[in-house]
């Protein structure tokens, strides 16, 4: 790669579709309207556990401009879910958790759908509720579900009660290692569960016709996904079902599965109307698909000289209700809490379970930040305890190329050293206490680039532009943008030559989604695939047309170029449009699987991190001894990117997912008290504005990745990651109290400095 | 429930509207006159995507009346271009890669523009300041705040 100059990837260009968004013509599921809408919204579980004794719909129904009030009674009594099928579209026979749907309306105007729900007659008899992990995992504690045992899973999967996967990864011998450590080191940390904090409220419309084919707009990340859940809700064949993504505002994970797609297409098909359904923030905070919340413990042998030498890890997810994305999250967490670290003896296990909370989901990162939080505040606290710094303790440890992964992968494109140096002494880590009250915080970590299938169709338009066609949604990430850029630098267009059609599964390639930090990665080598592909076409025609061979062909500045003669890319769409039905060529991509040792794994749906990353993380910060309030001075983050596709928007993933980082780390909980949100609202549900965000410095690494589109790595996950663990450890060095809870709010430290909190309680 | 008939100036332009009392100024814009580019959220004046400019001021206009709008002048993202140029905050907006989903950005550009009219000078920490009541969750605001600050400079230069 280095020897080639490129001229449009790696370059900081604006993203394509910008102009529609700071004009407003952008259009986003939230905005999507059709002739004759209706309203639709959801009757919601007021009992975090309880029998329905009764529910009755009948006054409901009978009021203006009502046209449908339903229930479980008028869906398919189906059990759906990703491996784990135990999710209903209503509660049917009990409740689950305080926001569970009971039942939905549909009327013509928001408050007649509103006088419905208020007229919607249940009555429940309260059931014991486990409304907590500790209450969950207590021997003969209620079952949130008793017919657990039942319910379709893939058989990968470990479940036992309230535990809907237990993952586990065992290496070496634990025992042999706590006899050749020197010092061994427990503690036990504890994270709040978090929203993803999207902007856009989920939102679908739903419409049949007269074929029997629905379509839903949605702002959903995984069309495909959406359009097989709701095939499995309503048993009926995927092809009949078609998901248009129109714009997203922002999804995070939030936004993978069925969110109110499947209440409006219920809804429409009982009215014969067009139905919109959107959350409201109470919703979003009450019944969505946030993170969960977790306890970690920790058990890590060291040599006196900081090696480590076994680690024993647990941690327990708060997954809510129904299993959402636990079982992977528990799985994941397992390579989380290995660490970038070369440890010969691991014992790490990942547990979901069942509460009679939210159904949590996918935020991203999924068990990253709870993971990484406990391990690198642990690191910290060891290395402090050997009189070790703590970036020297890690460096000790950290793996590099040609190590293996806590499952046995072979480690490549390790940048981590770099990562940790640069970070490091961006904020000047030769002092770390700089003055009383101010210190500074390291962390570091890896994670994952998605696999999973992404095809495109790429055609030279009769004018010489380019139109991409991609199952993939673009969230907000600049992943098409950085696709659109590999398309132009291969094709010798401009970027501005080059449209993009996305997210559609009745017209677009199918795509995994855009999730795992994946989009830019396998849609971008997907569209080198379909360029190689179209570029045999291309020449074929420019050959005859040109006469001379096909191998003296190449592309350079939108024309086809052979002895001296050249025709231009619109010239030869134009000729193929007459002749062959035009240059189009469909690009495939999977990402090459990671080879592991599967006897190290149990339970585990995610064995190996794909073209990992690495990534550190430094803070530095003053606290105020009388509040607790944190002020940070300078937030560094040093990041092997592999290939950074378009700078700017690499910065821009890095700014922002810091930025939820420090949400968890400082502000943010959903908090519930006997089962009930107590914040289900954006005044109380506190997000960083302006005033709480720090300058974020990046300092982008580039090792390169053998599989990547130049190199790249997945970027969006990473930067959610270490906040946590860097501000706890900072926190730390500047006051001498170790908080192990997050979020590290102010009262906390206030708190713990008087001695209710001090360090290793937690 | 009776209907009010209200003359609103949006964009520049008068429009007649019948509507509820009760009815939001961001309903109607969005559901009346199709004027999605106002954004819907948390219609509690927290989030901020439903800004919009009332008399030249940023109002939230999810908690605003339709009918409190009454011959006055509204200017939602749709009108801020003119002749097909943006304005010089959108290109900023646009430059400094401070746009990701995009769905705050309406309401963070009119925020802004409010402010700017007002201290045409400003610095990032009053910018910060004044945009405290727009939440973004992709960008980190960085990117946000710095356009803004460069869109007052150019500004201020050409004057």
């Amino acid at each position: 790669m280095a020897a080639r100059t490129m001229r449009v990837v790696g370059k900081s260009l604006p993203r394509i579709d910008a102009p529609g968004k700071v004009t407003g013509t952008a259009v986003y599921a939230a905005d999507f309207a059709l002739p004759g809408m209706l309203v639709g919204k959801v009757f919601r579980s007021t009992e975090p556990h309880a029998r329905i004794v009764r529910l009755d719909v009948t006054r409901a129904r009978s009021l203006p401009g009502v046209r449908a009030v339903v229930t479980a009674a008028d869906v398919p009594d189906v059990r759906y879910g990703g491996g784990l099928k135990d999710e209903t579209v209503f509660a049917k026979g009990k409740v689950r958790y305080i926001g569970q749907p009971v039942a939905a309306v549909a009327a013509t105007t928001p408050e007649a759908a509103q006088a419905a729900l208020a007229a919607i007659e249940v009555v429940y008899e309260p059931l014991a509720a486990v409304l907590d992990l500790e209450a969950a995992l207590a021997p003969g504690a209620p079952l949130v579900h008793e017919e657990w045992a039942s319910y379709t899973a893939i058989p990968i999967l470990h479940r036992d009660g309230n535990v809907c996967n237990r993952a586990r990864i065992v290496v070496g011998d634990v025992d042999r290692g706590w006899e050749e450590a020197d010092r061994i080191f427990e503690h036990r940390f504890r994270t709040g569960m978090v929203h993803q904090g999207y902007t856009e409220p989920r939102a679908a419309v739903a419409q049949w016709d007269s074929s029997g084919t629905v379509t839903v707009w949605s702002n959903t990340q995984l069309p495909f996904e959406v359009q097989n859940t709701l095939a499995e809700i309503f048993q009926m064949p995927p092809s009949k079902i078609r998901v248009v993504v129109p714009g997203i505002g922002g999804g995070f994970g939030g936004k993978l599965r069925v969110g109110v797609e499947h209440f409006a297409v219920l809804l429409a098909r009982k009215t014969g109307r067009a139905v919109k359904v959107v959350t409201t923030s109470q919703e979003e905070l009450t019944a969505a698909y946030p993170r969960q919340g977790a306890v970690v413990e920790l058990k890590t042998g060291v040599t006196n000289d900081g090696r480590i030498v076994a680690k024993e890890g647990r941690i327990w997810f708060d997954t809510g209700a129904f299993a959402g994305s636990g079982p992977g999250v528990a799985s994941v967490a397992t390579l989380v809490l290995a660490g970038p670290y070369r440890i010969p003896n691991l014992r790490l296990e990942g547990f979901a379970v069942y509460t009679n909370k939210t159904n949590c989901g996918s935020y991203r990162a999924p068990s990253g930040p709870q993971s990484n939080f406990a391990v690198e505040s642990q690191m910290d606290i060891i290395a402090d305890a050997l009189g070790i710094d703590p970036l020297e303790f890690r460096l000790k440890n950290i793996v590099r190329d040609g190590d293996e992964g806590p499952t046995g992968q072979v480690l490549g494109a390790v940048g981590l050293e770099e990562c940790l140096r640069n970070a490091a002494a961006a904020i000047g880590w030769n002092e770390r206490r700089p003055e009383t009250w101010r210190g500074k915080g390291l962390a570091c970590g890896w994670w994952t680039t998605t696999g999973g299938s992404s095809g495109v169709y790429v055609k030279i338009n009769p004018d010489g532009t380019v139109a991409l066609n991609t199952g993939a949604a673009e969230i907000g990430t600049g992943a098409l943008t950085g696709a659109a850029q590999v398309l132009a630098e291969e094709l010798t267009v401009d970027l501005a030559d080059v449209s993009v059609v996305s997210a559609d599964t009745f017209s677009t390639p199918f795509d995994f989604g855009a999730q795992g930090s994946r989009t830019a990665f396998a849609v971008g080598n997907a569209c080198r695939a379909a360029v190689a592909d179209l570029k045999q076409r291309i020449f074929a025609l420019a050959a005859a047309q040109l006469s001379v061979e096909v191998e003296a062909c190449v592309l350079a500045e939108k024309h086809v170029v052979a002895d001296g003669k050249r025709v231009s890319l619109a010239e030869l769409a134009r000729m193929s449009q007459m002749t062959g039905g035009g240059l189009i060529a469909q690009g495939t991509f999977i990402a090459p699987p990671t080879a592991y040792d599967s006897k190290r794994v149990e339970g585990h749906v995610y064995p190996a991190f794909h073209s990992p990353s690495f990534h550190a993380h430094a803070v530095d910060l003053s606290v105020d001894p009388g509040t607790g309030d944190v002020t940070i001075h300078r937030y560094v983050v040093a990041q092997d990117v592999g290939f950074a596709m378009n700078p700017t928007y690499i910065e821009g993933q890095i700014e922002g997912g810091v930025a939820q980082g420090l949400g968890q780390a400082l502000s943010e909980e959903i908090v519930y008290e006997g089962g009930r949100v107590l914040n289900a609202n954006l005044t109380d549900y506190k997000m960083p504005t302006t005033l709480d965000m720090p300058r974020v410095e990046t300092i982008l690494v580039e090792h390169p990745s053998l599989a990547g589109p130049y190199g790249a790595k997945g970027v969006g996950e990473p930067p959610n990651i270490e906040p946590p663990a860097a501000v706890a450890n900072a926190v730390a060095a500047a006051t001498g109290l170790r908080v192990t809870v997050l979020p590290i709010t102010a009262e906390r430290i206030a708190l713990g400095l008087l001695g209710d909190v001090r360090a290793d309680g937690g | 429930m009776s209907k009010l008939a209200l003359t609103l100036t949006i964009n520049g332009e008068r429009h007649e509207v019948h509507t509820e009392p009760h009815r939001t100024l961001l309903d109607v814009l969005r559901v009346d006159l199709g004027l999605t580019g106002t954004k819907e959220n948390c219609l509690e004046a927290e989030c901020g995507v439903c800004t919009v400019l009332l008399d030249g001021h940023a109002v939230n206009s999810c908690i605003l009346l339709a009918a409190q709008c009454a011959g006055r002048n509204v200017l939602t993202i749709e009108g801020l271009a003119r002749d097909g140029v943006l304005d010089p905050l959108q290109q900023a907006f646009i430059d400094h890669g401070a746009v990701q989903c995009g769905y705050c950005i309406p309401g963070m550009i009119l925020s802004a523009k409010a402010f700017l009219e007002e201290r045409p000078a400003a610095t990032e920490a009053e910018v910060r300041e004044a945009l405290a009541g727009n939440l973004c969750r992709c960008t980190g605001y960085q990117k946000i705040a710095d356009a803004v600050v460069n869109a007052a400079r150019a500004t201020a230069a050409q004057r």
